[in-house]
């Protein structure tokens, strides 16, 4: 590029629009029990992994999954950040106020990882191994930000 | 599969944006730039593959608005889409095109322009019921990613950022590198704005307006052609479960490029990685992940691609030259990226990279990385298999 070369013709578009997504019924059911604080998982018959998001078939065994398991809103951080850039929330297009705590937690009673908000009021209890627990909004929807975020147990 | 080969690369300047061109100009130069330095017109060419991440630039239909610029009227045309692997798939899908006796000269181009969309938009939206809410890009999968990472094998910020300066000072001698960067250091990439922790922005890849091409050429074809080809020794793609939460310590475990590796290297006879490869050019999106392929891809020992990376292993005057073009870090035109990596590796083995040459190359790696569920890997030879 020089700053000899003319400028084109450009065209800027703006579209607001919506999608409607159907759940299935896995995560209609996992939904209906968020609205009541309650979590709960699908477990493969073959290989025990218990899953969430819950889902209809086992990926690695390749096998049909039907047996609900109880998982508490307590958990372990396996992994964490916080974040400083104002990502771009998918919900809304807007950018979402940073920074803001993430983590992927091992809930108990679950094998795969949750990814969602972690509390970071005190950076110091900020670990790979803290122990965390579900802050749940007063109002419960069924939906995964009825969880503000996880706080970091003392 | 009959032996195939690359016969010819092309690539546009890459930059932050190319408001000069629109996306059908932007391949055609990438084309006729393969085409050239292949010694083919575009009336040899009897299929095209496309790569393109469509979302990020809001366009339809992209292969139907750019394959003219593809010269793909009249001709098979598709697109292959499995995210940021979407231009190594292509390629690989253009291998087997020409492998399988059907087309005798096949051409594989990926583009994207980030300037004119809306990429960190295109990023978020994924699943609406499990974490639409908290998904932060890559840029977030890969710092929680990073930090289980760092403190299983003692990799360090400082190691991360050697990473970062050795793509861009790699990418000073690419004319077709978007940041370069000759005069960079690591403190600069620790001084630079966090992201997310630990993640600064010069460990991170940009966003660039860019295509790349290669022509692909069956073996009868290619032989036709004397000694100049690139020659496909082995080539795997490997998918894997859909949510982050699914891939336990991702960048330990690495599925699915040690699976993939694992199955290239078997096909190919690659023993000792590190001694049978003589340049390597890997998808790296962040300076971390050059370090945890090292690993995956069995240049050293779990735990060592802290050392491989200070000792100069893999600079340009080590034994393993790893992105002598600068790399993912250097340049990053998603749909192009993989693509780029074969023309680099296959310009290697051609003896055709400038002054980003690595001398008398024979055997050449190259590897895709797409979201976190997509790996390929690919070995090239000077030698016909």
């Amino acid at each position: 590029m020089t700053d000899s070369q003319p400028e084109y013709v450009s065209v800027t578009l703006e579209l607001d629009t919506s999608w409607r997504y159907a759940s299935g019924d896995p995560m209609d059911q996992f939904l209906r029990r968020v609205a009541q604080r309650r979590i709960e998982a699908l477990r493969c018959p073959d290989c025990g992994r218990r899953y969430l998001p819950p889902r209809p078939f086992c990926g690695r065994c390749r096998v049909p999954m039907d047996e609900w398991v109880p998982v508490a809103d307590t958990g372990t951080v396996v992994a964490w950040t916080v974040v400083h850039l104002p990502i771009i929330d998918g919900r809304t297009g807007e950018p979402r106020p940073s920074p803001y705590g993430m983590a992927l937690i091992q809930l108990d009673g679950a094998d795969t990882t949750l990814n969602h908000y972690l509390d970071t009021a005190d950076p110091e209890l900020l670990t790979i191994g803290a122990r965390v627990r579900a802050v749940w909004r007063e109002h419960q929807r069924g939906a995964m930000d009825d969880i503000i975020h996880f706080e970091v147990l003392p | 599969m009959n032996p195939v080969a690359v016969v010819g690369t092309g690539q546009t300047n890459h930059a932050k944006a190319r408001p000069d061109v629109s996306q059908p100009e932007l391949i055609r130069e990438a084309v006729d730039a393969a085409l050239i330095d292949a010694e083919l017109t575009s009336a040899d060419i009897d299929a095209v593959v496309i790569s393109n991440m469509e979302l990020f630039e809001g366009r339809a239909l992209p292969e139907l608005w750019v394959a003219e610029g593809a010269y793909g009227a009249g001709k098979p045309v598709f697109k292959v889409a499995t995210g940021g692997t979407s231009g190594t798939s292509s390629c690989i899908a253009g291998f087997h095109q020409a492998g399988s006796g059907s087309f005798d000269t096949v051409l594989v181009v990926g583009f994207e322009k980030h300037s004119e969309g809306h990429t960190q938009t295109g990023m978020a939206l994924v699943d609406p019921f499990w974490d639409r809410a908290v998904a932060s890009g890559a840029l977030g999968n890969f710092a929680l990613s990073i930090s289980q990472y760092m403190a299983e094998r003692g990799v360090t910020e400082e190691h991360a950022a050697q990473v970062a300066v050795k793509a861009r000072r790699n990418a000073a001698s690419n004319p077709h590198a978007h940041l370069k960067m000759p005069d960079l250091t690591v403190d600069d990439v620790l001084n630079s704005r966090m992201l997310a922790e630990p993640l600064h922005l010069l460990d991170m890849c940009p966003q660039s307006d860019g295509a790349a091409a290669i022509v692909v050429a069956s073996g009868n074809n290619a032989r036709k052609r004397g000694s100049k080809a690139a020659w496909v020794h082995a080539a795997a793609t490997r998918h894997d479960q859909p949510y982050l939460g699914d891939l336990d310590r991702r960048l330990i475990t690495t599925r699915a490029l040690s699976s993939a590796a694992a199955s290239a290297y078997a096909q190919a006879g690659i023993a000792d990685p590190l001694r049978d490869f003589d340049v390597a050019e890997i998808y790296e999106p962040a300076s971390y992940a050059e370090l945890a392929w090292y690993e995956a891809l069995g240049f050293c020992n779990d735990g060592e691609a802290g050392r491989l990376i200070g000792t100069g292993v893999t600079s340009m005057d080590g034994e393993l030259p790893v992105n002598p073009s600068g790399g993912v870090l250097s340049t990053n035109p998603v749909g192009a990226s993989g693509v780029i990596r074969v023309a680099e590796a296959s310009a290697q083995l051609l003896d055709r990279a400038g002054d980003r040459q690595v001398a008398g190359a024979k055997t050449a790696l190259s590897t895709g990385y797409g979201v976190y569920a997509w790996s390929d890997v690919i070995v090239l030879r000077s030698e016909m298999p």
